[in-house]
């Protein structure tokens, strides 16, 4: 999907990563968003696209994502074979950003094709053609992975790594994500805030069997549960507690924490 | 006076000179009830005096207040005439006299009686049984239940005097029982104490006299409130999202006197009591003593500053290297308690304005807690209405001046401790004693000098530093195994280790001065065997490897339990099942990858279409068309490694489970889900003895079938010597390199950090060695990963495996569904 994104998409800064990434722009450096589940990695580089006025292409890559489906293949139309570019090539070539979401999904073998695209010769071999494709001057790769658990034998190769600049993002702090989840969810201030506190709380039990913390992005949706006219704790446990574990034992600690921010009437 | 009566006192001024005296004395308070009353009086008098000369005497010492009591003498003289007709009964006699006229006086003449007929009944039955009964101070021997609860407490006892149990050692456990968990209580244990006492009586009396085990485990039952055992891991849980802090909770004192239990910390474990009244109270008493953690009330340089407050420069330390708090107050001698409780008021303000402000509504908790608790009776009231009011000032914005001091944000313990020594001036609280200082905490407050602590590192500064000189040695290994270890048996020449040795990491329990640690020399005077691998160790000290330094052995396993493993099989029925459907219910994405192979079962539509397509179009495309659904042999392969030490026969806290049982059904788990998914898979247990004997275990090579001998090996399993890690993993990663994959895991099953016992007390020189032959493997395309059982393992599985790389189970039974169920997630499954 290639788009340009039109309106200005929501984006609180939290420290410099507006001017880190406008200065890798200015090089056509390739980037690496770093950062755990829902913190803001999509929304950052949509505000950007927006910003730079570019469009987006977003690739979210899987297991069974093949090169053929990042570069292009060859289809029929009528009696005639026509070449088909993938999201990669018409980025390329158009000069738009390309996100690769999530890139540690893709096969390894699938992720060297954008080796030649990061350095800098900027150019894209299209084997079924024969051809290499120069990059449009305003074409910038960006991917996005997220260092949890779960990628341990996922891991980016090192050569791959270090053809990028990288941005770790991690949850805003206090103050930044109260103001993210009443804009976002359009949520009154001391909810919002105390959303936050407990989810600061929350985070400590980062270690004891939960694969993803609370995110931003969960708080958003308890939010928004509160404001379509749910109860704040039943919001909380639909948006937060209940996506995050099945163990009874955290639901139960996790519970007691909201509870202590929004106690029941 | 009459004749009569003369002549009585004349007979026993002649017995006796103090019979004639005590008898002349008495007298007066008798002779108002006529001439007949005053005879009959004598005479009963100079019987008992016949009968046993102390008799005699509590009788005539009694009459006073007994006649004042009764307002005569009935029916207590024809009741004292009771004893009479039983040898051997003046110790009931005595008591009788003591207690009666206070019995008549606050449970009426109907008390009285029944107080009389119950103890009376044994006098026939059994001297000593009564006598007991008639000396129990009465207030004790009715509780609060007034005459239904005196016969309710008695009930049981008959029916236990067939079983010759005396009355002195069943009332004794009674009232203990009475007070903890209710007469209701009573009658329980006393019909299943004589279940106990008819199958031994050594067991049974134990039983009675609340000695034996097996009678706190029926306490523990039976006891009313919220039993803490179950909730430990909630509790712990809610304890590190407030404070960041992961303690271990380990079983409290438990009085079997009844009385308040507390949540008392040694600021490095919490001691969690059997119950407490209710879920609201417990999760206070975790909030507060967190706070106490978090805000510094055991930090280091805040006790230091405290004792030098009392002009001692060095707070004093006992044998474990905890700070006793006794010199503290000392000073206020005879006042001690009432100090301590004073300032115990001002820090647990300071504490819980603190908690206040990070968790919204706390102190609102704490005083509707308090007030639905109510006031505890006696002196014990006025502390706990201070502590109350104090809070309820706090939010009401109206604490006075030099109590809002301590509301201040950067107060310490030493602000609290002049607070205190201000108010101790002024203050009319009352003198108080133990058992009352008891009653006077509100709900989830406790003693905060409880105990010794081990000071604590100020919050955020722990770096590794700080780690290796600090308390947490061995911390995984600090469990005492309450089965004894198995020497590793067969080729492990056990003989040589001095036996303390084989207590896992024995001396390293406690904070430990750091010793210089001394890793040159082989620590024993024996070489260890010949063979093996070598291998070299990282010594951080010097910043280079040792070479050929560690020697690794592959033993076999001897002990083999086939009944254990099917046991486990079947208690893991259920596990295994739903762990078994969902693979295969992922069966076909899991064995599709396999596109554009040059043969196969069936066509690739997409790979063909595309053949189709680039063959048109003139070129000449590979015909590779074919679609290969079958399982991914070659592409993962793991390695599961066990850490055996000792420790693993420890028990996990109170729960009567020990590690291994879970390890066992973990790896058996791991074997047959493993099966299904059909990587190919290896598992070796490993333990260690000094640098030159390091035993790697093969349960089941990569070659070797998962088959009934593997699982037997399993059921088998069980817990020797040390744990030299990283010689393990160095082995592990050679033995992975010989096995064809594409990726290779290698999963490290282990229960607390790397020791071993010629480590000399530095924990941090096999740590650094494990995270360098982490790298190594690394670097060889091997992935480690660790799954620990060690609460603290937060603390240095970052670095010694990277973020990321490790997961904490503190959750012990939740290590056999967890385990291959963090593998298929690393593998890239879930």
């Amino acid at each position: 999907m290639s788009e340009m994104i039109i309106q200005e998409p929501f984006y609180q800064p939290v420290a410099n990563e507006v001017g880190v990434f406008m200065a890798a722009w200015s090089r056509r450096l390739p980037v690496m968003l770093k950062g755990p589940t829902g913190c803001g990695k999509t929304r950052f580089l949509e505000h950007m696209a927006w910003r730079l006025k570019r469009p987006l292409i977003t690739v979210a890559c899987h297991e069974d994502l093949t090169s053929s489906d990042l570069v292009g293949r060859f289809l029929i139309e009528g009696d005639a074979t026509v070449w088909q570019d993938g999201p990669l090539t018409k980025a390329v070539r158009e000069g738009a950003i390309c996100y690769l979401d999530e890139i540690v999904e893709a096969r390894t073998d699938t992720t060297v094709v954008i080796h030649p695209l990061t350095d800098h010769r900027r150019h894209l071999p299209i084997e079924k053609l024969g051809t290499e494709i120069s990059a449009h001057p305003d074409f910038m790769l960006v991917i996005s992975y997220n260092p949890g658990y779960q990628t341990v034998l996922k891991d980016l190769k090192p050569s791959t790594k270090q053809r990028f600049v990288g941005m770790n993002f991690t949850y805003p702090p206090a103050e930044v994500e109260t103001r993210i989840v009443m804009k976002e969810a359009g949520l009154d201030e001391s909810r919002s805030k105390a959303l936050v506190a407990a989810a600061d709380k929350a985070r400590n039990l980062k270690d004891q069997g939960l694969q993803e913390v609370t995110s931003t992005r969960a708080l958003i949706y308890a939010g928004a549960l509160m404001v379509a006219g749910l109860e704040s704790l039943e919001a909380c446990t639909m948006a937060i507690i209940n996506p995050q574990t099945d163990d009874p034992e955290l639901s139960e600690a996790l519970l007691e924490i909201f509870r202590t921010f929004f106690p029941e009437r | 006076m009459s004749e009569a009566t003369e002549e009585i006192l004349e007979h026993l001024a002649a017995i006796s000179f103090v019979a004639g005296r005590d008898a002349r004395e008495a007298l007066p308070a008798v002779a108002p009830l006529g001439e007949e009353a005053s005879l009959r009086f004598l005479e009963t008098g100079r019987d008992l005096f016949f009968y046993d000369r102390e008799a005699g005497k509590a009788f005539f010492h009694a009459t006073a207040n007994m006649v004042a009591a009764f307002a005569g003498l009935d029916p207590w003289l024809e009741q004292s005439r009771q004893f009479l007709t039983q040898r051997g009964t003046f110790r009931a006699v005595v008591g009788f006299f003591a207690q009666a006229a206070t019995v008549r006086k606050s449970w009426g003449a109907e008390g009285e009686a029944l107080w009389f007929k119950l103890g009376a009944a044994w006098i026939d039955r059994h001297v000593d049984s009564a006598a007991a009964y008639f000396r129990m101070p009465v207030a004790t021997l009715f509780g609060d239940n007034g005459t239904t609860g005196l016969t309710a407490l008695l009930q049981p006892a008959d029916s236990l005097a067939k079983g010759r149990l005396g009355l002195g050692t069943y009332l004794d456990g009674a009232i203990k029982v009475r007070g903890i968990c209710g007469l209701d209580g009573v009658a329980e244990w006393a019909r299943r104490g004589a279940d106990v006492l008819a199958a031994g009586r050594i067991r049974g009396e134990a039983w009675f006299r609340l000695e034996s085990d097996e009678a706190r485990s029926f306490l523990l039952e039976v006891l009313p409130g919220f039993r803490m055992g179950t909730h430990k891991r909630l509790f712990g849980l809610l304890l590190q999202a407030w404070t960041g802090l992961h303690l271990p909770l380990e079983e409290g004192d438990w009085s079997l006197e009844g009385g308040r239990s507390f949540l008392e910390t040694d600021g490095r474990s919490l001691f969690v009591p059997a119950v407490m009244p209710d879920r609201e109270e417990a999760l206070l008493a975790f909030y507060h003593t967190g706070a106490h953690l978090a805000y510094d009330s055991y930090e280091q340089d805040a006790i230091h500053a405290l004792f030098a407050e009392i002009g001692m420069e060095h707070p004093p330390l006992d044998p474990d290297q905890r700070i006793t708090w006794r010199p503290l107050f000392a000073q206020f001698g005879e006042d001690l308690i009432r100090f301590q409780m004073i300032f115990d008021l001002c820090e647990d303000l300071r504490v819980d304005v603190a908690l206040d402000r990070e968790m919204p509504g706390y102190i609102s908790r704490v005083v509707r807690a308090a007030r639905k608790h109510g006031l505890p009776e006696g002196v014990a009231a006025a502390y706990y209405e201070q502590a109350q009011r104090y809070l309820e000032d706090y939010q009401q914005g109206r604490l006075s001046p030099d109590l809002a001091d301590l509301t201040r944000s950067e107060a310490g313990i030493v602000d609290a401790f002049r607070v205190a020594m201000a108010l101790y001036a002024t203050t009319t609280l009352p003198p108080l004693t133990l058992t009352e200082r008891a009653r006077a905490y509100l709900p989830g407050h406790s003693p905060n000098a409880a105990r010794p602590v081990y000071p604590r590192q100020k919050h955020g500064s722990d770096g590794p530093e700080v780690e290796g000189d600090s308390a947490l040695g061995a911390a995984g290994h600090q469990e005492k195994p309450k089965e004894t270890p198995q020497a590793a048996e067969g080729n492990d020449p056990d003989m040589e280790i001095p036996p303390e040795d084989i207590q896992g990491t024995g001396g390293r329990v406690g904070v430990g001065i750091p010793l210089p640690a001394k890793v040159a020399g082989s620590g024993r005077g024996v070489k260890g065997p010949k063979g093996g691998w070598p291998y070299r160790e990282w010594d951080y000290r010097h910043q280079q490897y040792k070479m050929d330094w560690a020697r690794v052995h592959e033993r076999k396993l001897r002990e083999k339990d086939e009944a254990k493993a099917i046991e486990i099989a079947a208690e893991y029925d259920g596990t295994l099942r739903r762990l078994k459907r969902a693979l295969q219910a992922q069966k076909p994405t899991r064995m599709s990858p396999r596109r554009r192979q040059y043969e196969g079962e069936e066509p690739d539509l997409e790979a063909a279409v595309q053949f189709l397509i680039e063959k048109r179009a003139g070129r000449s495309p590979k015909a590779s068309v074919y679609l290969q659904r079958r399982p991914q042999q070659r592409d993962t392969a793991v390695l599961l490694l066990a850490d055996l030490s000792t420790s693993i026969m420890a028990e996990a806290g109170d729960s009567g489970v020990r590690v291994v049982d879970r390890l066992r059904a973990a790896m058996l788990l791991f074997g047959e889900a493993l099966l299904e998914v059909g990587d190919p898979f290896a598992v070796y247990g490993f333990a260690s003895k000094y640098h030159d004997e390091v035993l790697m275990y093969p349960i089941k090579r990569f070659t070797d079938r998962f088959d009934a001998r593997a699982r037997a090996l399993l059921g088998g399993l069980s817990g020797r010597l040390a744990t030299r890690m990283g010689a393990a993993i160095r082995h592990s990663s050679k033995l992975m390199l010989r096995s064809p994959a594409q990726r290779r895991l290698l999963l490290i099953l282990s229960d607390g950090r790397p020791a071993d016992y010629d480590d000399g007390g530095d924990a941090r020189y096999l740590q650094e060695d494990t995270r360098m032959a982490v790298r190594e493997a690394l670097e060889l395309g091997i992935h480690a990963f660790c799954i620990s059982l060690d609460p603290q393992g937060g603390e240095y599985l970052p670095q010694v495996f990277g973020q990321g790389h490790y997961l904490v189970l503190p959750h012990l039974d939740s290590l056999p569904a967890r385990l291959p169920e963090v593998y298929l997630r690393l593998r890239g499954h879930g």
